[in-house]
């Protein structure tokens, strides 16, 4: 090599060098840290469609809004009921087609804007006249329309009789937005972050679909201040990939959703911790009453004796779901375990076999049993197989189990399986939420051809019952039926599980039945 | 040259007017793949939560009832408007999708095949100059080892290995959360965006989160090149020019490293744009794996919620890519030795 050309050599990489140690410098004095003092970084597998809340229907897009925005009426944590939030109280007709509710004064939208009942009957009915492919308008089917008395009285005029409509003002559809700022026929967009104000803890300030959401403390929030200073929701394709980043300290905290395995695996992980409350999500593996052999009550009963909850709730889920023996899970009033009062808590071949042999049906009885692999986590391979190996082992059945993607298995349904799994996550956490679109004939969305009209008398008298006590007898009277028919076979019930470092405090005090992540309660160490 | 001028243009010409029917196919290809299966995204979003009847009227309302020809027909009057669409499960715009998430891609990409060369060139020529040694051994078992494993499969090993296990590199993500919240956006690209605004702490987290996506992306890729560059040194090691140069004194390390080095790069070229197409399909998968959020991480994401609009356009624009790509490289190919023609 010549001199020149060494020397040149040399010269570029003294610069680089130079360079380099000037960047690495600037950067230890001016690199963020990688986790602010009380700012929590949580990491979710959920995805946000819209955040506008006319045009979402699904939990990641909730959980977004319960921060930013509010509802007449709310869950307290640990409350079950419905509680004054943005209303001070509500209160019904006596027929229960009118529900009147006074608002609270002196409320502010995050842009300063001030709450009254324009803003109420706007919202409501925005959702309706917007009528979003998200179908979260359907929340809001019995509500003939919305009157307001002076800026802080509003009522609801219903289609029919509904003692449950305190718990519709409290989902995503009741969500209260600012009529000067959301327009009347069309979503905001996500992008328009200065215009998604609400009058919830927080306000949204940067939103990058599918990477991130950044919401800062709400400064005319009205209500008690955040225990922490923002949010920072972070958005992972993969549980396995958020496990990596919460094990490393990147984030503080995630909420939703690992696979039973790495909970499993976080929860003996030195500095984390799996914490767990009630649930409300549930199992259930749906009957085609109209298709052989389920058509046939006898081996709908004898699958319901057979069912292996406990198995698949300790071997499948590591104990992260519990045996359900209702469609009503427990932890929600008027929840009666009727299929352990009608089939019992375990097993039971014996019983299985003699139903059937009373019935006249030859054994095994072949039985194809459809799942989808990823809709309702990697554990459903498991779980079904779990459910074959059981069935098969009976002697009672010979199961064949058959997958569809869940694009494909969405649409079918009853319309062609004979027996399926299916999941339910509510739109409010009530009795009426687990029964009516499963067992009610006009609302029934299994395509299961469940008809019966002695449920459809209980479901009515539930819906127009005019005391709490009174609505709790037909709730518990529609799920021994339920049990007795068997259309459907609930078989777990999923806690509600949030997995955080040592210094996130106050997450067990949010895991209660409503399902909500009250990320304003949260502070950090 | 006179005579080449035309030759060329001619054939720039056509290779540009194939660019119509390779897309042309492409859209056909994809619009129909998508609706082969039954369900749409209504049905994906909504089904098991509302009844039948709820799901076809909003299907209706939203003309996925209307004959596949109809459908057809219209995407294709749209796209040739230049517009993509909105995506149905949350109303972006496709084309926002392809700016910001196709920066991103751009990034790990870039730096990937970065990666890959500096990794094919390094080992190949080493291999190539130490034929049949122990090196020459151990760099090809390396080349056909990282070629043959999964990227999702490196991927994890990276995260476990250099994120858990040493702590030494962030393990998803294009930079911490708060970077990413505190950062301003110019170009979308994080690298840039950080010089731009001079915030070196910025690019130094960025930079961190880029390592092991790129490295793991190009890594795979490099084992292509190892092979390639491999082969070339060793070929052109034995023209008469090489030998031509030994014979006139010239030391072995300026034979192999000023002339048959530089003459065993160029079939590399081609092979660059062909790689292209390889390390996008592979970007999505590391995309994926890393949670970097560019646009094969969204076509995993909106392929699941079987959102029509978003999964074409994307699908399209990556056909796009690998066609542009393909036609540079023909074009460079082609000037640079006047023999090739296609």
């Amino acid at each position: 090599m010549h001199l020149r050309t060494r020397v040149r050599y040399l010269v570029a990489l003294g610069v680089g060098a130079v360079a380099l140690a000037a960047v690495a410098a600037s950067a230890a004095l001016s690199a963020p840290q990688r986790s602010n003092a009380s700012v929590i970084l949580d990491g979710t597998t959920d995805t946000v469609t819209n955040v506008d809340p006319a045009g979402n229907y699904d939990y990641g897009s909730f959980t977004v809004d319960i921060l930013i925005y509010q509802h007449l009426l709310d869950f307290p944590a640990g409350s079950k009921v419905p509680s004054p939030s943005l209303a001070t109280g509500c209160s019904a007709n006596a027929a229960l087609t009118a529900w009147t509710c006074k608002l609270k004064q002196g409320v502010k939208f995050s842009n300063g804007d001030p709450f009254t009942s324009a803003d109420v009957k706007w919202s409501f009915d925005r959702v309706n006249k917007i009528k979003d492919p998200s179908g979260i308008y359907g929340l809001l089917a019995n509500l003939k329309n919305v009157t307001t008395s002076g800026a802080y009285s509003v009522t609801f005029h219903l289609k029919s009789a509904q003692s449950t409509w305190p718990f519709i003002l409290t989902t995503g559809a009741a969500t209260i937005v600012d009529h000067k700022v959301y327009p009347a026929g069309k979503l905001v967009a996500n992008s328009d972050v200065a215009n998604l104000v609400g009058t919830g803890p927080y306000k949204l300030t940067k939103f990058t679909p599918g990477q991130q959401a950044v919401f800062e403390l709400n400064p005319n929030y009205a209500g008690a201040k955040p225990k922490n200073s923002s949010v920072i929701i972070t958005y992972y394709a993969k549980s396995s990939t958020m496990k990596l980043a919460l094990q490393q300290g990147t984030i503080d905290m995630a909420f939703r959703d690992f696979t039973p395995t790495e909970y499993a695996a976080l929860g003996k992980t030195s500095g984390i911790t799996v914490f767990k409350g009630n649930g409300v999500v549930i199992r259930y593996l749906v009957l085609n009453v109209k298709r052989t052999p389920t058509n046939n009550p006898a081996v709908r009963q004898a699958l319901a004796y057979l069912m292996p909850r406990q198995d698949i709730a300790t071997r499948i889920y590591h104990g992260n779901v519990q045996p359900l023996y209702s469609m009503v899970p427990a932890g929600l009033p008027g929840h009666t375990d009727a299929f352990a009062m009608q089939y019992g808590t375990a097993p039971n071949t014996a019983k299985a076999k003699a139903v059937l042999t009373k019935a006249g049906v030859k054994m095994p009885v072949p039985l194809t049993v459809w799942w989808t692999p990823t809709h309702y986590g990697d554990a459903s391979a498991d779980e079904y197989t779990e459910i074959q190996r059981a069935l098969n082992a009976s002697g009672v059945f010979k199961v064949t189990l058959k997958s569809a993607e869940w694009a494909t298995y969405s649409k079918t349904l009853g319309t062609q399986y004979g027996a399926f799994q299916l999941g339910w996550f509510p739109d409010y956490p009530d009795a009426e939420d687990y029964l009516v679109p499963f067992y009610d004939s006009h609302s029934n969305f299994t395509s299961n051809g469940y008809k019966s009209a002695a449920m459809d008398a209980i479901l009515a008298k539930e819906q127009a019952a005019k005391t709490t006590a009174e609505r709790l007898v037909y709730v518990e009277q529609a799920q021994t039926l339920a049990a007795k028919d068997a259309p459907i076979i609930p078989y777990w019930q999923g806690a509600m599980l949030a997995v955080a470092r040592s210094d996130i405090h106050g997450i067990p005090g949010t895991l209660d039945p409503t399902y909500i992540m009250r990320f304003w309660e949260l502070s950090k160490s | 040259m006179g005579a080449q001028g035309p030759s060329l243009k001619r054939y720039a010409l056509t290779r540009i007017a194939l660019v119509f029917p390779m897309v042309f196919i492409l859209l056909t290809l994809v619009f129909l793949l998508m609706r082969v299966a039954p369900g749409n995204p209504v049905s994906a979003a909504l089904g098991g939560h509302v009844p039948p009847a709820v799901i076809n009227q909003i299907s209706r309302r939203l003309g996925y009832d209307k004959p596949v020809y109809v459908q057809y027909g219209d995407y294709l009057w749209d796209v040739a408007r230049g517009n993509f669409g909105t995506t149905i499960s949350d109303r972006r715009s496709v084309g926002s999708i392809i700016l910001v998430n196709g920066a991103a891609t751009l990034e790990l990409t870039f730096f990937a095949m970065l990666v890959a060369l500096v990794v094919g060139l390094l080992v190949g020529l080493v291999c190539g100059r130490f034929r049949d040694s122990p090196i020459d051994a151990g760099g090809r078992l390396f080349g056909i080892v990282v070629y043959a494993t999964p990227v999702f499969f490196l991927g994890l090993l990276a995260q476990l290995v250099f994120g858990v296990w040493l702590n030494w590199l962030p393990t998803s993500d294009q930079a911490s959360p708060i970077t990413l919240a505190l950062m301003k956006t110019h170009t979308n690209i994080l690298f840039i965006d950080a010089i731009i605004d001079g915030n070196w702490g910025a690019l130094w987290d960025v930079v961190q989160h880029l390592i092991l996506p790129a490295t793991t992306l190009g890594i795979v890729y490099g084992g292509v090149f190892i092979r390639l560059i491999r082969v070339n040194v060793i070929r052109t090691l034995k023209e008469d020019y090489i030998e031509a140069a030994r014979a006139r004194g010239i030391n072995e390390r300026s034979v192999v490293y000023r002339h048959a080095f530089k003459n065993a790069l160029v079939p590399v070229i081609t092979v660059v744009g062909l790689q292209l197409a390889l390390l996008l399909g592979g970007a999505i998968l590391t995309e994926t794996e890393f949670n970097w959020p560019g646009i094969g991480h969204e076509l995993y994401v909106y392929l699941q919620n079987r959102d029509y609009a978003a999964v074409q356009g994307i699908v399209v624009v990556f056909g796009l890519v690998v066609v542009l790509a393909s036609i540079v490289i023909d074009f460079a190919a082609a000037f640079i030795d006047p023999r090739v023609r296609y």
